[in-house]
């Protein structure tokens, strides 16, 4: 799936390599063939962006736009576990998901960087990557949306993913929150926020019994975030 | 029928229920379990702490797995320290369990980050220039594209880049200043070496080995308090925290004990259930305030008030009508109670205090060969004769044969070595009783402080006795016992007014007189002084004051700090377990100094290094001296000649610098190198040429003429520190002057408005933009970050190795690497190493082997602080010679081999072995600490200069040369240096250290334990199995002197200076009014009602000083952006609601904030804790029509002239020692409620969303 490595290089700081590839990975995403005219067209343009602009400037509205603060961290956990220590459980555990399927960490990034992630899953079997995308969707989502709120057209690649796998049941929610989570959302539901959840142990609402009918494979990749407990950005990071 | 055939013999069923169909057994795949019981394994454990600045100094595990940090707990295997004290773990507190995810958050800086206009013209010029020196020399030679860059910053617009490319450009800027400006125009500022000594020592190694300046910083945050060096000749020297739980009576006066030093907290509410009482002193309800017996509640910054009438009851109770036999002994043997002070005669007959009789004020110098001017006197009681006893200063420096070792507090005189009894009054053998005029300033007119309508002058009655002097005149003495009593107004039958017979007359320093100042009511002032001194008498000391930064960071603050200072003195506390003074503010007790001076300032290469006393340095560079509205006759004493005493606080420090007093960076106002050559081309030697020049007026000192481009300070390197965040008072105009950039400056500066203006310095049109390069290092996007040119990426805490040491416990403790620095971050002491290696390449064809010429200034604890005796002389006035290292500077040439320093860096140089090494006026061999770290560290084996040295490449050879050389960490080294100062005292004290002469800490022995440190006489506690640390401990019961002009603790300052500002003793002096509300109230409306309120900015409780305000999970517990506590009545007063949005402006600009209405703040004063991030959360000022600023919007530095003494024993020059201090808490703001809350998204342009900082 070159189309998912597409993407993950274009959600990379742009470089001088990458811009020479604009035109190679355009012809890419055209041959595969898997994302619908739209999305595609979207991204030719954010592609034509990018060869036309100064790569100084590229860089420049990269590092502002992702470099700076949470709310469009290109970090999946960060919008998953914030700060909480829960996160460095779920990188280990990304990070054993990767070893598994034989791909070591050579980077100096951690493993829950987009663009790596993207990279890992366009190694796999289309099938496998697309459930393990969807799995992430909803953070993707959320970025996208955000992204397309402040006019940026990075949204281009978060919309193909979107196309890949479709978009999260509740997109709407998402939509609207990032709309309306406006400048000042952090401090204005702080509480709700960080409203502690109830303990629950194992997850499993359920009784003891209904566990005889069999568990799913266990599940050691979280990608939703806790209920109520998605950590909302500080205004402007 | 019979089951037998149905029962089983051999076999029994799987059960599939038990407990009677209670419990099922079940057979799924438990593989999901996995999940759950791995939550909690893991590869290792790491032991390292939070190397903010913070005196927590507390030992973290850090747990990794798979290479990543998942968690971290307390840790708890401290070393017991003795077997009657609590345990000191667990350690640390809600901000340092909250750290670890700053390691990968998004707020992480991550790779190298330049600025995209200056990182394109940089591109572009090396591209056409091919040398970068020359490439850098045609970018801020032009005007045009220096502007283009400098006017962005704080705008955004970074890019990130390599380390390579990072290091060529600073390297280029750096080689570019010196070569063309001179070396001392490059500048690091990075505080608290203690927290990680290690990464400090990086930054100043490398400044200091290319002759860059290093910048203090206790003094400009404001925690040096100045009167622990007048009072005891040591910058701040305090007793651990565990040493509270062997108090009986436990002040906690300005300081929020629960609040910020949270985990020593426990040592204090466990010693109340032993019985302690607890007393607060604090004008607001803080947490601290909850723990006290007696809670009092002074009108904020009057806290001088309160102790001078303590101490009116203390002097009255127990020295003059009552007695107490251990507060007597113990004033007369350690405190300069009994020494001899003349008094001068004025025109109107009365007399003033002058200075300390000397014993070259008595014919043939009181038979003294040797410092006569630097020898105290006093009566003997057993002789009864005039009498030089044992310990002044004079007798540290340059004795001979016999006299050597007389440096001591046993009660004998120095030529006889018989036993004295100092006289303590000269009452009962006076010859008669004179009138001495004292100055009182709390008469002084202030908007928001109550004053009273007593004198200016106070004339009070004091026994006095005649002495014949050496040109035969007479002269009235009285000893400063008498006058302490008189300045306190305690009437002793003497006759004369001014004084009181009982608490309740209205007369300065009474209980009855303070209550109009302070609010207090006068009975709790007697219960507690009584009961303080109570408890002292009987427990022998034992009754102490915890201090904060909150009385310390008042313009006179001295008064503050002094007025409890001598409350501890009267009654004995100093040096005696479980009492004394406990300022813990600032980590300023770095254990192993000694061992880390030499390896932080490249004493192993290059003598002196350049230090800066940093608050004249930025009041100065960022040209808040144009806006100063403080007129010095405003703080003169009324006893003064104001015709004497002209002058603007700027003038005051030029004259210091050039007396030789205070450094200056830059020094000479031509490049040092330069210079040299000049002096080498006219064929002189380097300093009398300097001096010649200097005299003739060719040549002067950079702040006489700080507007000259040739006088900018060019570079700035800042680390581990948040300085446009945090600590630099005068924000906005650091942002307008020294960065050139937008600010919110609202004042106009003195030329526009025509105040006074400076008599010794250059008036021109103001400079903008002096930095060429700001260049930060820091792990997360600060607002000094945003305001830089260039931010590297650091190592946070848990990746990195380096050494953390705290005043509040006497373990040593590691910052260990859990992991690999992420991203494109390093270790401090990698990138500096960097730096270094890309200026050895960047040098040839621009510089070579140097000579620079470094001006010093008159030092403390050495043989320069006794350089101006007796009066004040200006050479420049012709008033003497220029004598440098006597009236002057001293002038040294060091010759510097610029394109070794990256060899020099990386080895430990020749000059340990050669010249030894030492601190605080002691000297000691290190040959054999050398050889034993070439062993260790191994040696280079390149040939080059460093060929065969110790090495020091990594983080931990450079933390075992501090550990190997230090005397706390090496018990040779510590025998010797109790040896060194024995030969001084005359007294062994190598018994404190002999048993413990064999151990030597090594980086991997604190990495398995935190250790306990060896007693060494850089401190004057001791760590042992008996007492806890204790500051004066050594003072007190090994009669080491106080390294003071008398060599005991000083009730009396007697520089000309000290009395010139009326502070000769402690007095109340009311804020000083900083006029800078008055000229805007009211001028910018907005509909809304303007109060005025005086602030404060304390430390917070969801913040460690300039980190973590920008932490999600601190944020969350403190409403998530800038706040600001006002009362309820003062809300009410401005119909502003708890949570609103406000504004807080003044002259120096403005501040949006929200505003918490609390009943805990008293009326008109306000609260902003620092430091709160500007990029975080904060709207629009409607005032400056940018991003509201920072807690130092509002703020300015003021300079007092006594903070600039030196060449004058204890109040001379040294690093972070003595110098000016940053106060900020005289400010007052106008409050209101904002009309319209603007985050200022639109003004983001589209090709930069970033946030900006204003």
């Amino acid at each position: 799936m070159k189309t998912l490595k597409v993407l993950s290089v274009l959600l990379c700081y742009p470089q001088v390599d990458m811009q020479a590839a604009l035109d190679e990975m355009a012809e890419t995403l055209d041959r595969e063939d898997l994302l619908p005219e739209r999305e595609r067209r979207a991204l030719r343009a954010f592609m034509q962006r990018l060869k036309r602009t100064d790569l100084m400037e590229s860089q420049e509205r990269y590092v502002a736009t992702f470099d700076r603060g949470r709310a469009l961290s290109l970090h999946l956990f960060e919008h998953v576990h914030g700060q909480s220590r829960d996160r460095g459980q779920a990188m280990v555990n990304l990070l054993d998901v990767y070893r598994r399927h034989g791909f070591e960490l050579d980077a100096r990034e951690l493993p829950d960087y987009i663009p790596l992630f993207l990279e890992y899953l366009a190694q796999r079997p289309m099938g496998e990557a697309l459930d393990m995308l969807a799995d992430a969707m909803h953070v993707m989502a959320l970025l996208g949306a955000r992204l397309a709120e402040r006019g940026s057209d990075y949204s281009a690649i978060f919309d193909a993913l979107a196309a890949l796998v479709g978009e999260p049941a509740d997109i709407e929610d998402i939509r609207r929150q990032a709309a309306t989570e406006g400048s000042d959302q952090t401090v204005v539901n702080m509480d709700k926020i960080w409203e502690e959840e109830a303990v629950t142990f194992l997850a499993n609402r359920e009784s003891c019994s209904a566990s005889r009918t069999g568990l799913r494979e266990a599940q050691p990749v979280q990608w939703m975030p806790r209920p109520g407990s998605t950590p909302q950005p500080a205004r402007s990071l | 029928m019979s089951h037998f055939l149905d029962r089983l013999n051999f076999f029994r069923k799987t059960a599939d229920t038990f407990s009677g169909e209670h419990g099922i057994v079940t057979n799924e795949d438990r593989g999901w379990e996995d999940a759950y019981r791995a939550r909690w394994q893991h590869d290792k454990v790491v032991r390292s702490t939070h190397g903010v600045n913070c005196t927590g100094s507390c030992s973290w595990k850090i747990y990794v797995k798979n290479g990543l940090v998942t968690w971290e707990t307390q840790q708890t295997d401290y070393p017991r320290t003795r077997d009657d004290l609590p345990n000191h773990e667990p350690r640390g507190c809600q901000r340092g369990a909250s750290y670890s995810w700053y390691l990968y958050s998004a707020n992480r800086v991550k790779y190298p980050m330049v600025r995209g206009r200056l990182l394109k013209l940089w591109r572009a010029a090396l591209a056409e220039k091919k040398d970068p020196v020359d490439a850098w020399a045609s970018i801020v030679e032009d005007s045009v594209k220096a502007t283009e860059y400098k006017s962005q910053r704080g705008l955004g617009g970074f890019v990130r880049a390599t380390w390579d490319e990072v290091n060529q450009l600073i390297a280029a800027a750096n080689v570019y200043t010196t070569k063309q400006y001179g070396p001392d125009r490059i500048y690091g500022f990075s505080p608290i070496p203690a927290m990680s000594m290690v990464s400090y020592a990086a930054g100043s190694r490398y400044l200091s080995l290319i002759g860059g300046a290093c910048g203090s910083f206790y003094d400009w945050y404001c925690d040096l308090p100045p009167a622990s060096p007048m009072i005891w000749g040591e910058q701040t020297d305090v007793p651990e925290s565990a040493d509270w739980y062997n108090s009986t009576f436990l002040m906690m006066w300005g300081s929020n004990v629960p609040q910020t030093r949270t985990p020593d907290a426990h040592f204090m509410t466990e010693v109340r259930y032993k019985g302690a009482k607890t007393v607060v002193v604090c004008p607001d309800y803080s947490e601290a305030s909850k723990f006290a017996d007696i809670w009092l509640h002074p009108k904020q910054g009057t806290d001088a008030a309160v102790a001078m009438a303590m101490g009116h009851v203390i002097l009255r109770e127990f020295h003059l009508d009552g007695k107490s036999e251990y507060f007597t002994d113990y004033v007369r043997t350690k405190t300069d109670f009994p020494v001899l002070v003349l008094l001068d005669r004025r025109d109107d007959g009365s007399y003033v205090n002058g200075r300390f009789l000397r014993a070259s004020d008595l014919t043939g110098g009181a038979e003294q060969a040797n410092n006569p001017e630097w020898k105290t006197l006093a009566f003997d009681e057993n002789s009864g004769k005039l009498i030089v006893p044992n310990g002044s200063i004079g007798f540290r420096w340059g004795e001979k044969e016999g006299m050597v070792g007389k440096w001591n507090l046993e009660p004998k005189e120095s030529l006889s070595g018989a036993e004295t009894q100092l006289r303590l009054s000269v009452n009962d053998i006076k010859d008669e009783v004179a009138p001495v005029a004292f100055p009182y300033f709390g008469s002084t007119q202030h908007p928001h402080f109550a004053c009273t309508e007593h004198d200016a002058v106070q004339v009070r009655n004091v026994p006095a006795k005649k002495i014949k002097l050496a040109d035969g005149s007479e002269a009235l003495v009285a000893t400063v016992y008498d006058l302490t009593l008189a300045q306190y107004g305690l009437d002793r039958g003497l006759g004369g007014g001014n004084v009181a017979k009982t608490y309740d007359d209205d007369v300065p320093y009474t209980p009855a007189w303070q209550e109009r100042i302070t609010g207090t009511p006068r009975e709790q002032i007697i219960t507690v002084a009584r009961q303080f001194a109570e408890n002292a008498d009987k427990t022998h000391g034992k009754s102490m004051i915890i201090i904060g930064a909150a009385m310390n960071h008042w313009y006179h603050m001295d008064m503050n700090y002094r007025g409890v200072i001598n409350m501890l003195m009267m009654c004995g506390c100093v040096g005696q377990s479980g009492g004394g003074w406990s300022h813990y503010v600032g980590q300023e007790k770095l254990r192993p100094q000694t061992g880390w001076t030499a390896l932080a300032f490249a004493l192993d290469w290059h003598r002196p290094p350049r230090h800066m006393n940093s608050t004249s340095f930025w009041y100065i560079h960022s040209s808040q001296w144009r806006h100063e509205k403080l007129a010095m006759t405003e703080v003169l004493s009324p006893l003064a000649d104001p015709k004497q005493w002209q002058g603007t606080q700027i003038d005051y420090n030029v004259r210091s610098v050039r007396m030789g007093w205070l450094p200056s960076a830059p020094q000479l106002d031509q490049n040092p190198l330069a210079v040299a050559k000049a002096a080498a081309a006219a064929g002189e030697e380097p300093a009398p040429y300097v001096v010649k020049s200097l005299k003739s007026g060719q040549l002067g000192f950079a702040f006489e003429d700080p507007d000259n481009p040739a006088n900018f300070p060019r570079n700035l390197f800042v680390w581990r520190s948040n300085l446009l965040g945090s600590s630099g008072k005068g924000h906005e105009y650091f942002l307008k002057y020294l960065l050139g950039t937008t600010h919110g400056v609202q004042g106009k500066d003195l030329g526009e408005e025509g105040g006074e203006k400076p008599l010794e310095v250059k008036w021109r049109d103001a400079a903008h933009g002096k930095l060429d390069l700001l260049v930060t290092l820091d792990f997360r996007m600060s607002t000094t970050c945003m305001y830089s040119d260039i931010v590297l990426p650091t190592a946070t805490w848990y990746e990195k190795n380096d050494l953390n040491t705290s005043d509040m416990h006497p373990f040593i403790h590691p910052l260990s690497a859990a992991v690999d620095p992420a991203w494109e971050s390093r270790t401090d002491w990698d990138i500096f190493k960097g730096i270094a290696k890309a200026f050895s390449e960047t040098c040839p064809g621009h510089l070579g082997v140097e000579k620079d010429i470094v001006a010093l200034p008159t030092l403390h604890d050495t043989p320069t602080e006794l350089a101006q005796p007796l009066d004040v002389k200006d050479w420049k006035k012709g008033e003497c010679e220029l004598i440098p290292g006597k009236t002057a500077p001293s002038l040294i040439v060091v010759e510097r081999d610029y394109p070794n320093t990256y060899r020099k860096f990386t080895a430990l140089g020749p000059l340990m072995s050669k010249i030894g090494n030492g601190g605080k006026g002691i000297n000691w061999n290190t040959e054999h600490e050398v050889e034993a770290l070439a062993t260790l560290n191994y040696t280079v084996q390149e040939e080059g200069v460093s060929k065969g040295l110790p090495r020091i490449e990594s983080d931990i050879d450079a933390a075992e040369v501090i550990l190997m050389l230090a005397p706390e960490t090496n018990g040779h080294v510590a025998v010797k240096s109790w040896a060194a100062l024995s030969k001084i005292t005359g007294r062994d004290h190598t018994h404190l250290a002999i048993p413990k002469e064999h151990e030597k800490i090594r980086f991997r022995d604190i990495v398995a334990q935190p250790r306990k440190i060896i007693s060494s006489p850089t401190w004057s506690g001791l760590e042992d199995e008996k007492v806890s640390y204790n500051a004066g401990y050594t003072n007190v019961h090994e009669l080491i002197p106080w390294r003071t002009l008398t060599g005991r603790q000083q009730f009396y300052q007697d520089h000309p200076w000290m009395l010139g500002f009326g502070e000769a003793m402690c007095a109340y002096r009311p804020p000083v009014d900083m006029k800078t509300v008055e000229p805007i109230i009211g001028q910018k409306p907005n509909g809304n009602k303007e109060i005025v309120l005086n602030f404060i900015t304390p430390h917070q409780k969801w913040g460690i000083h300039s980190t973590y305000t920008d932490n999600l999970l601190m944020l969350t517990l403190s409403r998530g952006g800038p706040i600001i506590w006002i009362s309820e009545i003062d809300a009410k007063k401005a119909g502003i609601e708890d949570n609103d949005w406000i504004e807080a402006y003044n002259l120096n600009g403005a501040i949006a904030a929200r505003a918490v209405v609390s009943q805990r703040v008293p009326e008109g004063m306000s609260m902003m804790y620092h430091a709160q991030e500007k990029i975080v959360n904060t709207p629009g000022s409607e005032i400056t029509g940018t991003r509201g600023g920072i807690h130092n919007s509002v703020t300015r530095a003021v300079l007092k002239p006594t903070h600039m003494i030196g060449g004058y024993a204890q109040q001379s020059y040294g690093f972070n020692y003595y110098g000016t201090v940053g106060s900020n808490r005289d400010e007052f703001i106008i409050v209101r409620k904002m009309a319209k809350i603007d985050w200022m998204d639109d003004e983001t342009s589209s090709e930069a969303t970033t946030v900006e900082a204003h």
